[in-house]
């Protein structure tokens, strides 16, 4: 049976070059759809600091998630992820309450991020942020 | 392999597994002195399969709106990774496709396979031309750079000497007075959705057709009978007994040629892609300025010529008309139950006639 | 009624003209009809009709600047198409040249006016059409400074000095400019590259008025350095386009394998 151990031959030479082809396709494929990095890199962010008064939130794009800038109305600023702790909803900032509620499960933070009431297991997470010659550098 | 076999026998014991294989792969039986020339089929299922995958890929990250199509695809080319190569696939395919098509209806034309009773299997075939025609022509303007608006431009104005309704027949395939915005949109939803979806129906309907009459015999080869020995009272399948079994032999064929055709394939997305594109397809379309030397695509190279040729563009149009409404009722017309074209003379020269003639038209329509 | 209706026709002519100049960089003749000043002075002897022949082979005509750009006056109305109240301008006086043409040069009007040749203006010193001629005028290259040119006025030693400074940046703007635009049409991204190049080759072009041989050395080393970072852009796209042609014979010879091996399977069963 010389055509069996031929046949068995080219059997597995086939699987091997078949496989070789398949990850010749997925990978390409796989690069093609993967999200971007560099799209999401954290890159710093300028405002003007006469551009938030105190007591206002300023909600922004921030490393391709929502970001909250807030000057307390003591004058302090922080930068806070403005992505609810608890089911990811988007925090909204309460002017005349000064605190965030997120409108989901009527979470509520103080204006750098403690938890005051409702679910969210913990705070929001702070993003560095300094001031310097009116300007406010996020990142 | 146990565990394979184990798993076979699970599924034969609930839906029948062993039956269908043996009715549709290792005992469906082809001519014994079937040649290549068979696997072009499959081949087209194989880049037709392509296409949709790649349209997919693309479809992701295209963006089908006039300002921002010619943006979204030099994205694609240049930033995304292999995004090059995906669209090289899709755009070099198309090419293929058409160009493997044309292959396999000369081959069928050759051997006559069309004679009744295959005049079904020749008239889906036939359309199925038409629309992969029209679906590299929907599909060219997409990219929105000078060559597909200007192609489109010029493809879309031909419409125009159709007598009465021409004028108006055109703004309606543009959606507007001149190629725009408007036109990228019908000719986005026809290239990706009305086409794709008839042709997938034809597909079957091409397949069912030549699943119910059974394989053609080559008319060549020794010891085989050349005429067609169907007769119009009733109706039979043409079986093969005796021949060969189409799992695995001719399974191992259509592989063969699908691997030689990647091959081809390939060499062309990695080492010319330029045989397909002019620098005018690098360069945003602007309605303000034709670019010179505006050619349509190698396929339509020979209507373009026919256009130009004759004094009127009504009576080229129509020339043309006639041309492909008598290779669709070729079947019809051509009645005659010899097979073999050797034993054919004059359809001989009206074959390589025609050929050389489209080939020739071709030629000049690329240098004029 | 007239007026309202013809002028935004223009304007959008002129608008189609600048911007198919600025996409195809001359490399698409704009298309324009004749104008009344071509069809007539175009068949006048000597002195009235030179000037159109020298046009034709100028940059100006290759980018569909036409005589009334410069000159003035209606070119759609033969009949009064050289009337002051059309806004005719006629020919300027000698003093009055680097003016006319810094009305669309006014970079180069302004490196001209510092340098010592436009400090020299009205005391014997050369205007625009000194050096560059007038109708006929080219596109500016280095080639304009040249001991014939330059020695009319003044000997070539200093001349050379600059012009052999500029030389090799000259012939590397060239080069690098060929290679972008033979990748554009390859259909790689080059708008980036382009745009820096466009920047650069602004820079040392304002270098071309200046006759300080220092200002002159200084300013193209540093344009140099700047070239030098393009080419190492392009290098970078060289060598992706040679990685995949490698990648490519790889996956040709793959699919030539899977070939010959599905062939030979098949023809173990073809020997049964």
């Amino acid at each position: 049976m010389e055509n069996d151990g031929r046949r068995k031959f080219l059997g597995v030479c086939l699987a091997g070059a078949s496989a070789a082809a398949a990850a010749a396709v997925v990978y390409p494929v796989f690069r093609y759809l993967a999200p971007r990095s560099d799209q999401q890199g954290s890159n710093k962010i300028e405002f003007a600091e006469s551009d938030l008064p105190a007591g206002e939130a300023k909600f922004f794009e921030y490393a391709g998630s929502s970001a909250v800038l807030v000057k307390t109305s003591a004058g302090a600023v922080v930068a806070l992820s403005a992505v609810c702790t608890h089911l990811g909803c988007i925090v909204q900032w309460e002017k005349d309450k000064q605190d965030f509620l997120c409108p989901c499960h009527a979470g509520r933070y103080t204006p750098d991020g403690t938890v005051v009431s409702g679910p969210p297991p913990r705070p929001l997470a702070k993003i560095p942020v300094s001031v310097a010659n009116g300007k406010i550098t996020v990142g | 392999m146990a565990l394979i076999k184990r798993l076979y026998n699970w599924l034969d014991l609930r839906i029948g597994a062993k039956e269908i294989v043996e009715q549709e792969l290792t005992g469906y039986l082809l001519p014994k002195n079937i040649n290549e020339w068979y696997s072009l089929g499959s081949v087209l299922l194989v880049i037709f399969t392509l296409q949709v995958v790649t349209g997919l890929l693309l479809l992701v990250y295209y963006v089908p709106d006039a300002e921002k199509a010619f943006k979204s695809v030099t994205y694609i080319m240049n930033e995304l990774p292999y995004g090059w190569l995906i669209r090289l696939c899709h755009a070099v395919g198309s090419n293929m496709m058409v160009a493997v098509l044309i292959m396999h209806m000369l081959s069928t034309l050759f051997m006559k396979s069309y004679k009744s009773p295959r005049e079904l299997n020749w008239l889906t075939g036939f359309m199925l031309f038409t629309l992969v025609q029209g679906i590299s022509l929907t599909g060219y303007l997409l990219p929105w750079s000078q060559l597909s608006f200007w192609a489109t431009t010029v493809a879309t104005n031909s419409a125009a000497a159709i007598p009465v309704v021409g004028p108006y027949l055109v703004e309606f395939l543009r959606g507007s007075k001149l190629v725009g915005p408007a036109t990228l949109g019908r000719f986005f939803a026809l290239h990706v959705g009305v086409i794709p979806a008839v042709i997938a129906g034809l597909i079957g309907a091409h397949l069912f057709c030549l699943k119910r009459t059974g394989i053609s015999t080559p008319p060549f080869g020794a010891n085989t009978e050349t005429g067609t020995h169907w007769s119009p009272e009733h109706y039979r399948y043409e079986s093969h007994p005796g021949g060969i079994p189409f799992f695995p032999n001719y399974a191992l064929q259509d592989l063969t040629s699908i691997s030689v055709y990647f091959a081809v394939f390939l060499a062309v997305v990695f080492f010319a892609p330029n045989l397909l594109f002019t620098p005018d397809a690098f360069v945003p379309a602007n309605a303000f300025q034709t670019p010179a030397h505006i050619k349509p695509e190698w396929y339509f190279l020979a209507n373009y010529q026919t256009l130009k040729i004759f004094p009127s563009e009504l009576l080229g149009l129509s020339v043309q008309a006639a041309a492909m409404t008598f290779l669709a009722l070729l079947p019809f017309i051509d009645r005659s139950p010899e097979r073999n074209p050797f034993k054919r003379p004059l359809f001989l020269a009206c074959f390589f006639g025609g050929f050389l003639l489209w080939v020739g038209l071709s030629v000049w329509g690329h240098y004029s | 009624m007239m007026m309202r209706i013809k002028f935004p026709r223009t304007l959008l002519a002129t608008a189609a003209v600048l911007l198919g100049v600025g996409l195809f960089c001359g490399s698409a003749r704009a298309e324009q009809p004749e104008t009344v000043c071509i069809q007539c002075h175009g068949s006048l002897p000597d002195r009235l009709g030179a000037p159109v022949k020298l046009w034709r082979t100028s940059v100006h005509a290759e980018n569909g600047i036409s005589c009334n750009a410069c000159h003035g006056g209606d070119p759609k109305d033969a009949a009064d198409a050289m009337n002051r109240s059309r806004g005719f301008l006629g020919a300027p006086k000698e003093a009055d040249i680097p003016a006319f043409c810094g009305r669309c040069h006014p970079g180069v009007l302004k490196d001209y006016l510092a340098s010592a040749h436009g400090r020299a203006l009205g005391k014997g010193g050369p205007t625009c059409v000194t050096c560059h001629t007038n109708h006929a005028v080219q596109r500016a290259s280095l080639t304009i400074i040249n001991e014939k040119t330059c020695s009319r006025c003044h000997s070539f030693e200093r001349a050379r000095v600059i012009r052999d400074a500029m030389q090799q940046t000259e012939g590397s703007i060239v080069s690098i400019d060929r290679r972008i635009k033979t990748y554009q049409s390859q259909g790689v991204d080059t708008e980036r590259l382009g745009k820096s190049l466009f920047a650069v080759r602004n820079r040392f072009h304002s270098l071309f008025h200046e006759v300080s041989v220092t200002k002159v050395q200084g300013e193209s080393a540093q344009i140099n350095g700047e070239l030098a970072k393009l080419d190492r852009d392009l290098k970078v796209i060289e060598e992706t386009r040679a990685k995949r042609k490698v990648v490519g014979g790889i996956v040709v010879a793959g699919a030539l394998i899977l070939a010959i091996l599905f062939h030979l399977l098949k023809k173990t069963y073809d020997e049964k």
